[in-house]
This record gives C-alpha cells, sequence and structure tokens, in this order.
C-alpha cells in the first residue's frame, strides 16, 4: 500500500499517523504480504468459516427482575464533560 | 509460594507483605500497574476458598472504583463503575488483591515491550522480557510476591510468558471463565486465564474462577469439577501425542533432549507416547490466520475507545476531531500498525481472500488438531523455541519454521477453545523452559493430571526466584 492510502485508512479508523508510522506500517506490509501469501497453499473449497471455537446454548429467558445495571452517575462517571446528565460535545450546527 | 501457604495462617501478615514485596520490586521489574493497599479489604470477615490468599490481577480485569488501563494511554483515567465476573468470584471467596499487573498495550502482544507504562523485566534474568501480553502477572507469581495471578490468553498471552518466567499458566476451554468486565482483544479467541506456582493450587483456581454467567453468552453450562480434589498424577495408559512439527522445527538441541528426558519419564510413568504430524502446510499458516483475524477482531472491539464517554479525551472542534486527537494520543504505534492491518483485512475487495479465508483456515487446523487428539488425552510439545529473548531484541527470520510453527503454536487451542497450559520443564543456562499440554475441549482434569506427573517428575512444584 502507498503512504497516502495508509493514512487514509487510519483517518477512517479515527487517528492519525505520522510520516513514520505509516513508513513503518508500509515496511510491515512487505513481510505480511509474504506470510498472508502462505493461505494461497491452503485449499479452501467447500470450508466453512470458523467464526467461534464451539456453539454455546445460549438461549434462555432471564426472570423479570432487576439485575447488573449503572445507575446514570455511574455511567457518566468516566466521561470528560457531563452537564445537566447529558454528554457534552462540540455543537454539531453551528 | 503456594496458596496453601496462605491458608490457617496470619493471612493478614502474608497480605500486607505481599503488597510491600510487589512495591520492593517494581524498580527492577516493573510488574505492577497499580498498587493496592490490602488493608481495607482485610478490615472484612474473609472466608472462602481462597481466604486471605493474595493475587494480582491483569490491568484489563475491571475492578469497580480502581482504575483499569488495560496498559493504554487511552484509558490511563478510566475508573470502571463495575467489577469484572472474576472478581466478583474471588472476593467471594476471601481472595485479596494487591495490585493490576502490567500488560501489552491492550493485550496486543506476546512480548509486553507495547505497554504504556514500559516493558517488564524478567526475574530470571533482568535483562530478557517477561514475554506478554500477561507479563506482569508471570513475574509476580514468579518473582514469589503472589501464589496466583490473572491473566488474559488471546494466542498464547499467559502461556508464552508462564514458560519465559518458569511458572505454571493456565488457558481454559472457550467459555469454562466468565470473560464479563475484561476488556476485550479479539472476542473469537479471547480467554480469562491465570498463572500460578504450581499444579495443585492450578487446578484450585480453576474451580474458584468457571461457571456460567449469564452476563458472558459464551460461557459454558458444562458443570465444574471439583479438579483439585480429583488430582491424580497416575497417568497409567493415558495417550499422549507427541507434537512433531514443533520438534523438528526448534533449532536449540538443549530444549529438544530435555524435552525427550521428560516425554521417556512419562513413558516410564506408564503413558501411552504416539508420535504425530500435522499438515506443515497449513500450521505455516497459522500465524498469519491468528493475525488477521484477530486485528480484524480488535479494530471492531476498539471502535468504543473515542474519549467520548470514557477514556482520556483529546479535546477538539468537532466530535469527529476529539475522536481522531483522542485515538491518535492515546495509542501507541504498534496498536495503530494492528488496527490497520485488520481494517485492511475487512476492505470489502479483501474479505474473502483475507479474513474468510483465514476463517476457512482456522477451522482446517482446528479439525485436523480435534481428528488426532479424539483418540488421545494430550497434545504435547516444548512451549517455545527458547527461554526468554533479551530485551534488546534478536534477530529472528519471521517466515522461518521456528518463528511460525514452533514458537507460534499454541495458538491452536485459542483457534479451538481447547484447554492448554504450560509448566516448568526445567533450565537451561539457569532460564526456566516450559512444556505445553492442550486438550480436548472441557477436559482440564486429565490436563491437571498430566501436568502433575510432568511436576512431580522435575520436582519444579513451587518454584520461584526472588528478584531481591
Amino acid at each position: 500500500m502507498e503512504i497516502d492510502e495508509i493514512k487514509k485508512l487510519a483517518l477512517d479508523l479515527k487517528f492519525a499517523l505520522s510520516d513514520d508510522e505509516a513508513r513503518d506500517i508500509q515496511n510491515d506490509f512487505s513481510i505480511l504480504d509474504k506470510k498472508l501469501a502462505l493461505f494461497d497453499k491452503i485449499d479452501t473449497t467447500n470450508v466453512e468459516e470458523m467464526i467461534y471455537p464451539f456453539d454455546v446454548e445460549t438461549s434462555f429467558l432471564r426472570e423479570d427482575t432487576v439485575g447488573h445495571y449503572l445507575s446514570q452517575d455511574e455511567a457518566l462517571a468516566n466521561v470528560a464533560k457531563v452537564k445537566q446528565g447529558h454528554v457534552v460535545v462540540p455543537k454539531v450546527v453551528k | 509460594m503456594k496458596i496453601q501457604d496462605y491458608l490457617n495462617t496470619d493471612y493478614a501478615q502474608k497480605c500486607r507483605e505481599a503488597y510491600n514485596k510487589a512495591k520492593a520490586i517494581q524498580d527492577k521489574t516493573n510488574a505492577t500497574i497499580t498498587f493496592i493497599d490490602p488493608q481495607k479489604r482485610l478490615n472484612d470477615k474473609l472466608e472462602g476458598r481462597l481466604k486471605g490468599v493474595a493475587i494480582a490481577l491483569k490491568d484489563n480485569v475491571s475492578t469497580r472504583d480502581i482504575k483499569t488501563t488495560a496498559a493504554s494511554r487511552i484509558l490511563d483515567n478510566y475508573i470502571p463503575q463495575y467489577d469484572a465476573h472474576i472478581v466478583d468470584l474471588l472476593n467471594k471467596e476471601g481472595a485479596v488483591i494487591i495490585g493490576k499487573s502490567n500488560m501489552d498495550e491492550l493485550a496486543m502482544g506476546g512480548t509486553n515491550l507495547t505497554s504504556y507504562f514500559g516493558l517488564c523485566h524478567n526475574p530470571y534474568d533482568l535483562s530478557r522480557i517477561s514475554g506478554g501480553s500477561s507479563g506482569g502477572s508471570a513475574v509476580l507469581v514468579a518473582a514469589n510476591v503472589v501464589p496466583c495471578a490473572i491473566g488474559s490468553d488471546t494466542g498464547d498471552s499467559v502461556r508464552k510468558p508462564a514458560s519465559y518466567c518458569g511458572v505454571v499458566g493456565v488457558k481454559p476451554s472457550y467459555g469454562r471463565i466468565s470473560r464479563y468486565g475484561i476488556i476485550p482483544y479479539a472476542s473469537s479467541l479471547d480467554h480469562v486465564g491465570y498463572f500460578t506456582t504450581n499444579v495443585k493450587d492450578a487446578a484450585l483456581m480453576l474451580e474458584v474462577l468457571s461457571g456460567r454467567d449469564d452476563r458472558d453468552m459464551t460461557s459454558s453450562y458444562n458443570p465444574v469439577e471439583n479438579y483439585s480434589e480429583l488430582l491424580n498424577a497416575d497417568i497409567q495408559d493415558k495417550k499422549i501425542l507427541i507434537f512433531d512439527n514443533v520438534l523438528a522445527a526448534i533449532n536449540n538441541s538443549e530444549i529438544v533432549d530435555l524435552f525427550n528426558s521428560l516425554v521417556t519419564a512419562l513413558t516410564d510413568k506408564g503413558a501411552i507416547i504416539e508420535h504425530v504430524s500435522f499438515n506443515d502446510d497449513l500450521l505455516r499458516a497459522m500465524l498469519p490466520a491468528y493475525y488477521i483475524i484477530a486485528n480484524a477482531e480488535a479494530t471492531a472491539n476498539h471502535s468504543n475507545l473515542d474519549g467520548i464517554l470514557f477514556g482520556h479525551r483529546e479535546e477538539g472542534e468537532s466530535t469527529d476531531d476529539i475522536m481522531i486527537n483522542t485515538r491518535t494520543k492515546g495509542f501507541g504505534p504498534w496498536i495503530k500498525k494492528r488496527f490497520v492491518v485488520g481494517s485492511y483485512a475487512l476492505f470489502e475487495e479483501n474479505q474473502e481472500r483475507l479474513f474468510r479465508k483465514a476463517q476457512k483456515i482456522r477451522r482446517l487446523i482446528v479439525e485436523e488438531v480435534l481428528s488426532k487428539l479424539k483418540d488421545a488425552d494430550i497434545l504435547l510439545a516444548p512451549a517455545a523455541p527458547g527461554a526468554a529473548p533479551l530485551i534488546a531484541g534478536q534477530t529472528t527470520d519471521e517466515l522461518s519454521d521456528e518463528s511460525l510453527i514452533a514458537d507460534n503454536h499454541m495458538v491452536i487451542a485459542n483457534f479451538g477453545g481447547l484447554p492448554s497450559m504450560t509448566v516448568p520443564m526445567g533450565y537451561i543456562d539457569n532460564l526456566p523452559i516450559g512444556v505445553n499440554l492442550t486438550a480436548n475441549p472441557f477436559k482440564e482434569q486429565v490436563m491437571f493430571d498430566v501436568a502433575l506427573a510432568i511436576e512431580e517428575y522435575t520436582g519444579l512444584g513451587g518454584a520461584v526466584k526472588e528478584v531481591l
């Protein structure tokens, strides 16, 4: 990948890369591509993807009782800016 | 130090000693991120199977009102408002938490070199790495600070540092221990694990930590066995598979000799030994498949780390700017790299070729291993091709079989959710070397039994290395 592509990808992930960081990632892709080429030797025709190690039955109905929950104060305890019970961010419409 | 050392003694004194010792070795090891004065907890009336036992938690385990950073700058001010399920269980059983241990940032590494709080030093040689990502927990057990410490294991993040630090490291079956309240890395591979100095303690800890938790939908309903009571070192007729691909890929003949001596001892104890080989091409694709799956899952899991609802917010003129500034300053370069790779694998044009292909390779590897293991009890191999590497680093050929297979084979147990553990098998040049045992799903008991037989042979149960 080109440096600009890597930087754009990073911005899509909501972080910026310095030139050095982007170049470092570009260099890593050269060895990563060689590793990923090892995939080509594996015939996966008609093989289903493995998403989880094994299925665990998770279907259940819980009792209609109050369980674990966070109070509003607890939910907001780690928010950098709070006003009247709301999370404060910059205005979207100015 | 063993759990038994705490029971029926002045545990308050021992907990204070553990806390002070963790602090005393900090300059040398950097094993702890947050120290927790045990006095408040010691004022409680403690009861349970871990009554008064000092314990350390990896810093990705949520602890109510206690900072939990996952060794990342982005979370260096994060105070959870709830306890992880395993913290509830440890509290219920009377454990005393004395610290949150160092780790690779967001558990995404195998060296402990990527922690925002600095690297962690190996007690056996301070110029060497602890291994990671659960490095601090391994060090605190190895350095005789606590008899048990919690870690997490997505690739081999408990079992590799256990090998490097000469302690027991356990990663049970997928779903055996609830992950509620553990800061995630890759959800289909993440397991809670732990370190002890001996197999009996390891069996007891699984009894304490296991069980269904409705807050983790992947946690298992399988009954929890009395592993420690049932522990039996008689391995007569137990079938042990020797992982020949790993042995063939190790260049260090001393490790192979150490392992072969162990196999001879197990034969003498009545075990049935069978050598197995798996498809080499499949095994060479194992690490890249892991890298793709783990990073793709991590990219999604960590999209909530943006400084809006929690974490170290960096200001900006828009919400987007806040997120970008927060994440740019909040993540180390190693994490950014992994997120880029994970996202790249999820591009529409790459999904089939990379992400889905990796998931298919995962299935082929698991099916091949289970096809051999279903008629056996244990798959056995050296945990790593060498002792703990020097911090200064050493050149490795990343495309060699030693790197792709011998150094990373333990990821198989994460792919398949298989119980797997590392126990010390001896020393080379005064550095510990571990052996890895992997069993069929939810067959932890036989894994502990064979591990105990190994421990009886090596005589290394309870082995520690004082740093001071």
